[in-house]
């Protein structure tokens, strides 16, 4: 007996604690249907586990659940149970350390081992947030972009408990880049687990780079319905061209990253479930495609030829002409686009064949976030009208005006984070540029942005002394 | 030309509110959200040159005695443990003069393992932040950025911890939490 997933306890309830995901994770890691949980005996389960495979992972597995150990950690042998609490919201250590996006494996109290006067217990504790969304090194760029999911995240804590019951565990330090020597031999495990699970499902595995512990909140991962049609319709190049989209217009600057904190969070409060749906309607990507996604990207794409570049309507003009070669193709574009916004963003009417509980989902959670609205819907519409001008016989320099008009009311409405009000006014200014450069070119556009930011943060320092800095210094130039 | 120095409440945190928000489960998913209370807090530097703190919450710290919340934007006191990541502070600089505004989370409840459960069992205690009666928050800052300590290793704290020299605090009364206590 050694490894068992908590269940109940006093002082709290067993609807606290994600027991199932814990077992599910444990399934995951081993593969097979050989993991099995015995009935609740003293608030726990305990984990056996039959093992078919032998991977490192399965290895790992089984010589946690099938072995008594019994380390000697000073005052002579004792045996050492591990134990799992899974997804306990608002677990607390004493030194005021939360496990919200995180995880850990805290030693035995008597251990003297790093942790152990955190624990009470003399079990080895895996503590894990089965709702994390959390981002770490990845492997060749050492980005923190890689997600970790939440197998990987248990795995990598086994990993760090595995050397607690032998006694075996290395130097932790402070710094997470580089990692400490024990954090580098659970990331280095980890990818043995990140590596089959890919190999799985015949994908080339991305795996966490050992030397860097470093890791944030709030990652791009789980599933995007843009990507999951794309992957089945587009070549990885246009896959790429996404992410550039991204990491081009917001990624980099502190306001940027807030945007797309807000944008992730409400996004994936309906994407997933999408990509559920679609599994069940498999006409909904082909639908998607071409009525949306590409329109989207096309969108995209003018933009960034536009950012930077003051472009006369002329020039805008000639950029979106230059995206559409072939009339015949722009015109069948625009009559997916039509079905699509029919088939996609309407109400529930006599005759729609998109599922309901689709068009629910959207209704309640995607079309209602302001989020949605700016980076998702706006821009499709405004493509829509563009390209409608287009095939109606418009010359360059009239589709550029339409086009830079609808520009200028939409950009200034993008939404606006809380983050403003914690910057400094060097930083203000700064990311006001950066916005102003890709995306509010016109005066009336940087105005209307401008007073949004007054009416919001009237009495922040930076924001205020930026902006009637720049009212002042207005006035003087005209 | 040099400034005057700076003094160590040249910073100043004021908690502006204390908003509870609700957890739920979404019915489709099954998914939690747990409750949170978001909290915002006005800075302002009375130094006359930049100062830098952190801006993330670091440790939740709830005395069921005294019915005092402390929300340490702060590393001090935290221990070195083993972690799937470790998330470093987010850092944020004021001006000189100026004012600044955070927005901060905790969880609405703190959990945390019980010192007296029988041997051989594991007990928690919890404790609804809605019995509070009054709210801490910490924040750590420094005159210079933070930079990593390239010194020897033999001292225990985390980077952050080293690299603060002062906290600004605020107290407020939590809605319904009674008298301000005396200090
Ligand atoms: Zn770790």
């Amino acid at each position: 007996m050694a490894l068992f997933i908590l269940e109940d306890a006093a002082g709290i309830g067993n609807d606290q604690i994600d027991t199932f995901q814990a077992f599910i994770d444990c399934v995951i890691i081993a593969n097979d249907d050989g993991v099995g949980l015995n009935d609740p005996a003293g608030g726990r389960q305990q984990v056996t586990y039959a093992r078919t495979e032998n991977g490192p992972p399965q290895l790992r597995l089984d010589a946690l659940v099938n072995t008594t150990f019994t380390p000697d950690y000073g005052s002579g042998p004792q045996q050492v149970d591990t134990v799992v609490i899974p997804g306990l919201a608002g677990f607390t250590l004493d030194d005021g350390t939360d496990f919200r996006h995180n995880g850990t494996a805290l030693a035995p109290n008597s251990s003297g081992l790093a942790g152990a006067s955190l624990n009470t217990t003399e079990f080895c504790l895996v503590i894990y947030d089965t709702q994390q969304n959390i981002c770490v090194a990845r492997q060749g760029s050492g980005d923190i972009d890689l997600p970790i999911s939440n197998p990987v995240v248990l795995y990598h804590e086994f990993s760090h408990a595995f050397r607690i019951v032998n006694n075996g565990l290395l130097a932790l330090t402070g710094e997470c880049d580089p990692s400490s020597p024990e954090e580098n031999a659970a990331i280095t495990d980890e990818n043995d687990l990140r590596t089959q699970i890919a190999n799985r499902q015949g994908e080339t595995p991305a795996l966490r780079d050992p030397g860097i512990h470093c890791g944030a909140v709030g990652c791009d991962g789980g599933c995007c319905i843009i990507a999951t049609v794309a992957s089945k319709s587009l070549n990885s190049k246009q896959i790429q061209f996404l992410r550039s989209v991204r990491d081009h217009f917001v990624r980099s600057t502190e306001v940027g990253y807030a945007f797309f904190q807000k944008f992730f969070y409400d996004y994936y409060s309906f994407s997933p479930q999408v990509c559920t749906i679609m599994v069940g309607n498999p006409e909904i990507p082909g639908h998607l495609l071409e009525g949306y996604i590409n329109p989207l990207l096309d969108f995209w794409k003018v933009m960034i030829e536009r950012s930077g570049n003051n472009f006369s309507d002329a020039e805008l003009g000639a950029a979106f002409v230059r995206h559409h070669p072939d009339r015949a193709a722009a015109q069948s574009r625009l009559e997916a686009l039509q079905s699509t916004v029919a088939y996609w963003m309407q109400e529930e009417t006599e005759g729609n064949s998109a599922p309901a509980e689709l068009l629910t989902l959207l209704r309640e959670r995607a079309w209602p976030s302001e989020y949605m609205q700016w980076a998702l819907v706006a821009p499709v519409r405004i493509y829509h009208d563009v390209l409608t001008r287009y095939l109606a016989g418009a010359d360059e320099a009239a589709i550029g005006r339409a086009f830079n008009n609808e520009l200028d009311t939409w950009a200034p409405e993008i939404p606006i984070s809380d983050v403003w009000a914690a910057l400094s006014a060097e930083e203000v200014v700064k990311e006001l540029e950066f916005c102003e450069n890709v995306l509010l070119q016109s005066p009336a556009s940087k105005k209307r942005f401008h007073q949004r930011l007054l009416d919001r943060f009237a009495d922040i320092t930076s924001v205020d002394v930026v902006l009637n800095g720049l009212t002042a210094n207005a006035g003087v130039v005209q | 030309m040099k400034g005057r120095d700076t003094k160590p409440d040249d910073l100043k945190a004021s908690i502006e509110a204390v908003e509870p928000r609700p957890g739920y489960t979404d019915e489709k998913t099954g998914k939690k959200t747990p409750g949170e209370l978001e909290l915002v807090v006005r800075m302002k530097n009375d130094a006359d040159r930049a100062l830098h703190y952190i801006s993330d919450v670091r440790a939740t710290r709830y005395d069921p005695n005294t019915k005092i919340l402390t929300v340490a934007l702060s590393d001090e006191g935290r221990e070195v443990i083993p972690g799937a990541i470790m998330k470093l502070p987010v850092f944020r600089r004021i001006d000189p003069g100026s004012t600044a505004e955070i927005h901060i989370t905790v969880p609405d409840r703190i959990i945390k393992l019980s010192r007296n459960a029988p041997p051989g069992e594991i007990a928690f205690e919890t404790h609804p932040l809605s019995e509070a009666r009054e709210v801490v928050v910490e924040i750590a800052w420094a005159e210079v950025p933070y930079y990593k300590d390239t010194r020897g290793k033999d001292d225990n704290r985390l980077p952050a911890a080293r690299w603060e020299q002062h906290k600004a605090r605020s107290t407020k009364p939590m809605r319904g939490g009674g008298r301000t206590p005396k200090k």
